[in-house]
């Protein structure tokens, strides 16, 4: 509690109101009684404004009692040491009671910080609970350590190999030199505290402390003082303890989770592994079974076949030569999209590019079937990788294909309208036929891994070619889905969120 | 006894590709000679001077382009470069290095054979005065010298950057001219890089010539590589 002049003031003043009452009952009362006035005006000063204004109060009150109350009036002579007495008690009193107020009001001060950090801390394990993510873990840790601690904090993490590195996303203000790494890095291997304040490493510009859990060290929490302070405190050191506490029990409940996450992921891997190894043998076997079969057939009954039947056969290699082209790059395709080595390489295209060289590709295949194209002339051009988008217009249009009959018409249109998001655009490219349509309830299944619709006997080929369209779009920020068709049939969309500052058409005058 | 066809030499390490190829080539009057890999290619290229050759990118000697570049130094002679499908980066390296035209493995005879020819109807052009006066593809007529551009008999308008779009394909008609050739053509080396120049002119040439512009019959887009101008 530091003085201010206002207490000072309130000093003065309460002195002054004492010896206006005195001086009212100056002739009622002996002097000594008159001096109780100022007693009770000191310990008021003292309690209220503490030490300095309580002794400039005792002995404001003890001048104005000498020279008001004590003969000879309006002098400081004082004949007799007794009212030195008076002086003493008062001083006495004065510094007894701000000393006690002073330790009163520590005390409470304490409790509420200690009520703060107790309150906070138990936000703080509650959000750690819902965390799901170590991310998440560690920008709570950071948020409610930046409140109650009113400190920079950083969380270091050990990585595969045992070094340790500053958390992703944390952003302190506290610059990482090279030499604060190795104290952080020599916490975590030692398990002992080090930094600023503290025995090891007194030099550091931060405290180091291990984040210690029941399984080991998971981490380490540097935390770097704002106010140029020395050591911190002993409650302040138990703070930091619990905290580091806290964050270990939730990097440690987050690891646990991980853990499970993963076993229950191979569990899935494998059994998926397996249904790919059967699903990619059955459909490799099969093209390549009548490629052999066929290209056998035509030399050894080359004479019993006339030559309709020749041709016929012919041409089935040649389509199960193509069939087994297209599985091959699906497989290649989900194995970079699964394996994350899908990398876009964007420019701007206009869509209509994309759906016109898709269709160039599948030129053959289409051969004289009606393809209606509708694409507004306006569109903007949007931020994607062609190769890739015509892929999936490819792969919408195949699947289509196979499930519109031999003659069935494929509707294919493009539109901008506006995104999820308020202000956002997007383009939004379909692809329908006039099929049997997506039996009820799979309209997401068949965009799973070898989730073509079950019952579907049309649908021959590994189920790849959506799955692959999903993980496209997907990685383009957009989205995929499908759905049936008033009339019958089946719709294919996907929706790619156009760019800002999209490329200006360039105006030129015609020759 | 009629001439001798064209000659081709053919640089692939994989032996059953090499032996399809002799066969159907041979059958459509082709002399064929066999290389199996990069060194011996560059070597044959240079003793039997081909008329064209067709190259494998994926060779286990040296690479393929390393090949393009060893011709290129001393003879224009069409390069054909055989790749497979996502391989786009490195058809785009062989194009920009000199080879003329590239086919996707696999790819059917009929394909292979289109490109052939037309590789070797540009040599034999550019042996001649070396500008196309006139290129005719069904409904489409370009005439570079005159500037003058029609669909089905009626006179297209076009631009001055759309017209030398056009005019560039048009000289290559039958090629497939990379985004980088083509950006350096018509706008001049600066504005490499600005490939959504080149689409959005694409675009409104296609939008003026092809009867169904997200159908083209003329103007087709090679995703990843450039464009071509159809010319059979």
């Amino acid at each position: 509690m530091r003085s201010t002049p206002t207490a000072y003031a309130w000093s003065v003043l309460t002195t002054a109101l004492a010896t206006g009452i005195a001086y009212l009952l100056l002739h009622r009362f002996a002097p000594t009684n008159l001096a109780m006035i100022y007693l009770l005006g000191v310990v008021f000063v003292a309690a209220r404004f503490g030490r300095g204004p309580a002794i400039l109060a005792s002995v404001l009150s003890v001048c104005a009692f000498d020279f008001l109350f004590i003969p000879p009036y309006y002098s400081f002579a004082v004949d007799d040491t007794e009212y030195v007495l008076t002086f003493g008690v008062l001083l006495g009193v004065a510094l007894l009671t701000s000393g006690l107020m002073l330790r009163v009001g520590r005390q409470a001060e304490t409790a509420r910080l200690r009520e703060l950090h107790t309150s906070a801390l138990y936000r703080m394990s509650r959000e750690f609970s819902r965390a799901v993510s170590r991310a998440e873990i560690v920008r709570i840790a950071e948020e409610k350590m930046g409140e109650i601690l009113g400190a920079d904090v950083w969380v270091f993490l050990p990585a595969a190999d045992g070094t340790l590195a500053p958390a992703p996303g944390v952003t302190s203000a506290f610059p990482l030199a090279e030499s604060e790494m190795r104290v952080a890095q020599w916490v975590f291997v030692s398990g002992r505290p080090a930094g600023r304040g503290v025995e090891n490493f007194p030099e550091a510009g931060a405290l180091y402390l291990p984040v210690s859990g029941t399984r080991g060290r998971v981490g380490v929490l540097g935390v770097f003082e704002n106010e140029a302070k020395g050591a911190p405190g002993i409650e302040r050191r138990q703070l930091l303890d619990a905290i580091a506490g806290q964050l270990a029990l939730a990097l440690e409940r987050d690891a646990l989770a991980e853990e499970a996450r993963e076993a229950k992921f191979r569990l899935e891997s494998d059994r998926l592994r397996e249904t790919l190894l059967s699903s990619v043998s059955h459909d490799l076997r099969t093209p390549l079974a009548t490629i052999a079969g066929a290209a056998s057939g035509l030399i050894d009954g080359d004479r019993a076949l006339d030559e309709a039947t020749r041709r016929d056969m012919v041409l089935s290699i040649c389509e199960e030569a193509d069939r087994l082209n297209r599985l091959v790059n699906n497989l290649l395709n989900m194995t970079r999209i699964e394996s994350g080595a899908l990398h876009l390489r964007k420019e701007w295209h206009p869509l209509d590019e994309v759906i016109g060289s898709a269709l160039t590709v599948l030129k053959r295949r289409l051969g004289d079937r009606p393809v209606q194209t509708r694409v507004a002339e306006d569109l903007p051009l949007v931020p994607m990788d062609g190769i890739l988008i015509e892929q999936v217009l490819v792969n919408l249009i195949e699947n289509a294909l196979r499930h519109a009959g031999a003659r069935g018409p494929i509707e294919i249109e493009a539109a901008e309208r506006s995104g999820e998001a308020a202000g956002d655009r997007e383009v939004v490219v379909s692809v329908a036929d006039r099929g049997p349509g997506i039996p009820p309830g799979e309209e997401r299944v068949i965009f799973e891994k070898f989730g073509r619709a079950t019952r579907d006997p049309a649908s021959a080929g590994v189920g790849l070619g959506l799955a692959i369209c999903r993980g496209i779009v997907e990685e383009h920020g957009g989205r995929i889905w499908a759905e049936n068709r008033e009339g019958g049939g089946a719709v294919f969309a996907f929706a790619l969120p156009v760019g800002r500052d999209a490329p200006e058409t360039i105006e030129e005058s015609e020759e | 006894v009629s001439a001798p066809g064209p000659q081709v030499l053919v640089i692939e390490d994989e032996p059953q590709i090499r032996r399809f190829l002799k066969a159907t080539l041979g059958a459509r009057g082709y002399r064929v000679l066999e290389a199996p890999s990069g060194e011996e290619g560059a070597t044959l290229a240079a003793s039997h001077n081909p008329d064209v050759v067709l190259l494998d990118l994926g060779l286990p000697d040296i690479d393929g382009l390393e090949v393009v570049k060893r011709i290129r130094e001393w003879s224009p002679m069409p390069i054909v470069v055989l790749s497979a499908r996502g391989m786009e980066r490195d058809k785009v390296a062989a194009l920009d290095l000199g080879a003329d035209d590239y086919v996707t493995k696999p790819f059917s005879v009929q394909e292979l054979a289109a490109r052939v020819r037309a590789a070797l109807r540009r040599a034999a052009l550019s042996k001649g005065d070396g500008e196309t006066p006139v290129v005719a593809v069904g409904d489409l007529e370009i005439d570079v010298a005159r500037h003058v551009v029609t669909v089905r008999g009626k006179r297209v308008r076009l631009t001055p950057t759309e017209f030398r779009l056009l005019a560039t394909l048009a000289r290559h008609a039958g090629r497939v001219c990379t985004h980088r050739f083509l950006l350096e053509e018509v706008w001049g080396s600066r504005n490499a890089g600005q490939t959504h120049y080149l689409r959005i002119y694409m675009r409104q040439l296609r939008n003026k010539i092809e009867e169904s512009p997200a159908r083209p019959r003329y103007l087709l887009t090679e995703m990843g590589v450039g464009y071509r101008l159809v010319d059979e």
